[in-house]
């Protein structure tokens, strides 16, 4: 299908510039016109210690996932590379140091490593970045090199990167690092090449757009600015932190705000304030800071004031595993404060979504006057992705909330008041004759105490009916089925990240002949029941993978539709490898190994 | 310390420097013979143990090297046979029973085989022109060489040894002009007489190649880079003259590669001296194929053997004595350089199974 496909690993040790080097990699081969998705795994403690790994795919048109094998594993440290080994498919390369600096002992170099099926090329990395930039930390530059020359990329585009990477650091340091470049790309362009990784003849597709290299928080940061987020409260935590940090960059530059709360409560207090207050307003944390901000989030469900929560998920539970990607805050999202505190959870599948989601986020807020969690976690938070933005601008129709009519003389505002689609004219301080009660105790339609059985459920009626209607909202993706129509063996039902593993999955399937298809589930909460349901009754089995322990969206779908799924839940600290699910919808559908094989 | 790879607790170490005949033979033998030992290959080649004797057909046509593996990689596995490519050994420890790799990594063994073959020969004279030349020995010099030759292109082929003379076979089969300039080493490594020698020249000819008589030049003194508008190489003779090709191809029968193991003590003359239990001087080291020269009572002295036959036994008769056996090599290698129905030359040396 895909002219190009290949998958390049590049692994060293914390302080290499193993993720700088995929940085560049990544860039390089998008402004080429290449699609791109990677995905850097880097360890929790500081420089000088710990594996870094950034694996990128590059494709023609736009791949879903990581492919379980790479074609090409570049070595910037054996120690922490020779476990990934096996990661390279048969007559794919792998790339490492000929000449390490000290002695190593037997069965500590990558070539002691190298499976009989996979080609080694060793080559002087350090001698290289020595000769050619006078010192050794250019590596990363030469294996690059290397590898464009190998591959016969073109080195215009690697030039052009480095030198916008650089430019801040001066010349001297853009010309040694293009001279690492260099060397790197005559070495691999003389070596003569064994292996069969290669990338296909390339036509740029025409693109109705802009297209460029995002990871999923930063994509999440574009979608905030295009939706004209006004203000940001935040805690730093892994791995949301670089939302803020982006933001922190951003947001003044167009005259609105961010601010670096003492904690997470604080942060989700002064989100509700200032979503109270009319101004459009938004957090982002991980699992442990959303547990913090529960009792924030149940104010704002009661009080109906619309705010944006971004959750990147990590493993968990408590701090858990920072670093680690995980699907495990689900039911903290849909259920994690006191009281049936309703609230619209969406969750992006891939960094374009990310886009989508935090713009549609403050559209939804606003419109049903709620909090809105976007759920996304650390594989997506992480990963990079070509994005193709729409030339027409921002998908976003943010008009909901625009200042109330006029008052009539004598009429009595009434901010809960019961209305039809359970939306109520929403005012904020400063409107004229709308002065009104809020506090976080149930009210009546005018805001005041009420503690009644007939009010409470006439409000919690209210509070749970209004988000309803964003299911059938045309403008929001609620689901989406993939692959075949009508009756198919199996069916897959997956929501985050994890979806474009269970799409690359289904292709996989369907090449084999097993009838099959995905639907992604944007929205978890209001949950689609009438979409998922349909979806159901057309398969065989329905196969529900996500990277927690307990399956929390089986749970979830079972408890709404009383339906059997099969569950495939797993916390492999990484993202659901391919061939899981795919062995899983073989099982599904009677296919044997032996058949298979023939 | 000594850090070799002593079978006092673990299973015998194995080690093979060699990823020709002779170390596959071996290798495929002493895992037969010592079931649960531990054998490594090392090679300083990229690709799997390939057969070499077919790279003339790489200028028939395109070939990816797959086609020339003589084992796919699920046999290595399955053997238990580790192949460490892309290794050079630099040196032997014999002390503490070590390889040096050029990376700076020990490889420990208790018994070691030495079957690192030979490399094209190069007269001293033309060292420096190194550079110039184009190579055949392996996969990628082959392939190499047959992209810089243009379509019915000139070849150049100094020496002519038997590895070359087959492929000249090839390349007048696909319409290469080849120059043949003579030398000692012509017809290598058959030994012919004057009257031999002359007869087999003249079957050349009538091969379709083209002579020249290197020592009536005084022989070849350099290669250099051809002019603009002028075949890509120019060879100079010491006599005056010159000579023009696309390539120019060494053909001057093989040294046998043993720098590494200068130092150890083991006895060396050009090759590796061993008896006829392939032993060397050294009782833990073997040694095995082109790179080892074999006492003989007949002509007491040590001489070589070449072709794939006495290759491939020699490959078998290291590992058997490796594992504890007694086995004694003896050619069984015809030698004579032959006629084909046409008259042209044909060599044993040329058929592999
Ligand atoms: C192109 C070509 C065609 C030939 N055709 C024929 C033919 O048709 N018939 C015939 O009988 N003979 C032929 N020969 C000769 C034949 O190849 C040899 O006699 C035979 O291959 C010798 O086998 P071997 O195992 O001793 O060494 P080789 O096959 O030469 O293998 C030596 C191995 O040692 C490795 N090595 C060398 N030095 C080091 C080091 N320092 N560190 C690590 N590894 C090292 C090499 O990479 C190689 O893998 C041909 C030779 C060549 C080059």
């Amino acid at each position: 299908m895909n002219a190009t496909d290949i998958q390049i690993a590049i692994c060293g040790s914390a302080g290499d510039g193993t993720i700088a080097a995929g940085d560049i990699l990544r860039n390089a081969v998008a402004a080429a016109g290449y699609r791109v998705i990677c995905f850097d795994v880097y360890p929790p403690e500081i420089r000088g210690f710990g594996k870094c790994i950034s694996r990128l795919r590059i494709t023609t048109e736009q791949s879903y996932s990581l492919k379980r094998q790479s074609d090409v594993l570049v070595s910037l440290d054996d120690s922490h590379t020779i476990p990934h080994a096996g990661e390279v498919r048969d007559n794919g390369a792998v790339i490492f140091e000929s000449q390490p600096i000290s002695p190593c002992a037997e069965g500590e170099h990558m070539s002691g490593h190298v499976l009989p099926g996979q080609i080694p090329y060793g080559f002087p990395i350090r001698e290289l970045a020595q000769k050619a930039t006078g010192g050794a930390r250019s590596r990363n530059l030469v294996v690059l090199g290397f590898i464009a020359g190998l591959l016969g990329l073109a080195p215009a585009s690697f030039q052009k990167i480095i030198e916008k990477k650089f430019a801040k650091q001066g010349p001297k340091v853009v010309a040694r690092n293009q001279a690492g470049f260099q060397a790197g790309f005559d070495a691999g362009k003389g070596s003569f090449k064994l292996d069969d990784a290669a990338f296909g003849p390339f036509e740029k597709p025409a693109s109705a757009g802009k297209v460029i290299m995002l990871s999923g928080n930063a994509a999440v940061v574009q979608g905030c600015i295009d939706a004209e987020l006004a203000t940001f409260f935040g805690y730093p935590i892994t791995p949301a932190t670089t939302i803020m940090e982006r933001l922190a960059t951003e947001l003044p530059k167009r005259g609105h705000r961010l601010l670096q709360t003492e904690d997470e409560i604080s942060a989700m207090a002064a989100t509700v304030g200032a979503g109270f207050a009319g101004a459009r307003a938004a957090t982002a944390t991980s699992g442990p800071g959303l547990a913090l901000m529960a009792e924030m989030l149940g104010l704002a469900t009661i009080t109906e004031t619309p705010c944006v929560i971004f959750v990147s998920q990590r493993g968990g539970p408590s701090t858990g595993m920072p670093t680690k990607t995980e699907q495990s805050d689900l039911n903290a999202a849909l259920y994690g404060s006191p009281g049936d505190a309703q609230r619209i959870v969406i969750a992006p599948t891939n960094v374009e979504g990310c886009y989508r989601c935090a713009g549609k986020a403050f559209e939804m807020a606003e419109r049903y006057q709620t909090p809105v969690i976007v759920l996304l976690d650390l594989y997506l938070s992480n990963r990079y992705e070509t994005v193709t933005l729409a030339a027409s601008g921002p998908p976003f129709v943010l008009d909901a909330n625009k200042p109330l009519r006029r008052l009539e003389p004598g009429e009595v505002y009434k901010r809960y008041a019961l209305t039809a689609d359970g939306v109520s004219p929403r005012a904020v301080p400063g409107d004229a004759g709308c002065m009104h009660v809020i506090t976080g105790l149930e009210h009546n339609e005018l805001g005041r105490p009420n503690d009644s059985a007939e009010m409470h459920t006439a409000m919690s009626r209210k509070r749970h009916d209004k988000l309803q209607a964003a299911l059938e909202h045309p403008d929001f993706a609620v689901t989406k089925r993939f692959g075949n129509t009508g009756r198919v063996k199996v069916g897959i039902l997956a929501w985050g990240s994890t979806f474009g593993e269970c799409l690359e999955a289904m292709f996989m399937a369907q090449a084999e002949g097993i009838v099959c298809s995905a639907m992604k589930v944007v929205m978890l909460s209001p949950f689609p029941t009438k979409a998922i349901s349909a979806f159901m009754d057309d398969c065989d089995a329905v196969l529900v993978p996500e990277v927690n322990y307990e399956g929390q969206f089986a749970q979830l779908v079972q408890g709404v539709l009383a339906r059997p799924v099969v569950r495939l839940s797993r916390v492999p600290s990484s993202p659901m490898p391919v061939e899981l699910i795919l062995g899983e919808i073989r099982r599904l559908s009677g296919v044997t190994a032996s058949a298979i094989a023939s | 310390m000594n850090a070799s790879a002593s079978s006092a607790q673990g299973p015998r170490r194995y080690v093979i420097i060699g990823n020709g005949v002779a170390g596959n033979q071996a290798a495929e033998l002493l895992r037969e013979r010592d079931p649960d030992s531990r054998i490594t290959i090392l090679t300083n080649s990229r690709l799997l143990f390939y057969n070499r004797y077919l790279l003339p057909q790489l200028f028939k046509g395109h070939q990816s090297w797959h086609a020339f593996l003589a084992n796919p990689p699920e046999y290595y596995v399955q053997r238990r046979i580790e192949v460490r490519r892309d290794c050079r050994v630099v040196s032997v420890d014999t002390r503490n029973k070590q390889v040096k790799l050029a990376h700076n990594e020990p490889i420990g063994y208790d018994a070691l085989l030495v079957a690192t073959g030979g490399r094209s020969h190069l007269p001293e004279d033309l060292a420096d022109c190194r550079s110039l030349f184009h190579h055949f020995g392996t996969y990628e010099a082959a392939v190499t060489t047959r992209k810089a030759l243009p379509d019915n292109g000139t070849v150049v082929m100094l020496g002519g040894d038997m590895i070359g003379l087959d492929l000249a076979r090839t390349l007048l089969a696909v319409s290469c002009r080849v120059i043949l300039v003579t030398h000692e080493t012509t017809f290598w490594p058959h030994k012919l007489t004057a009257e031999e020698r002359a007869d087999a020249l003249a079957a050349l000819e009538k091969m379709g190649i083209e002579l020249i008589d290197g020592d009536a030049r005084g022989g070849v003194t350099s290669v250099e880079a051809g002019a603009p508008g002028l075949p890509a190489r120019r060879v100079v003779f010491r006599q005056g003259g010159d000579l023009y090709g696309d390539v120019v191809m060494p053909f001057y029968g093989l040294t046998p590669l043993v720098e590494f193991m200068v130092g150890t003590g083991t006895d060396i003359e050009r090759g590796l001296l061993v008896n006829t239990t392939l032993r060397t001087s050294d009782p833990s080291i073997y040694a095995a194929g082109d790179v080892c020269q074999i006492w003989s009572e007949q002509d007491h002295a040590y001489r070589f053997y070449y072709g794939y036959k006495n290759v491939r036994a020699m490959g078998a008769v290291a590992a058997i004595n490796m594992t504890g056996g007694h086995e004694h090599f003896a050619t069984t290698q015809e030698e004579t350089l032959g006629r084909d129905g046409q008259g042209h030359i044909d060599s044993p040396f040329w058929a592999c199974e």
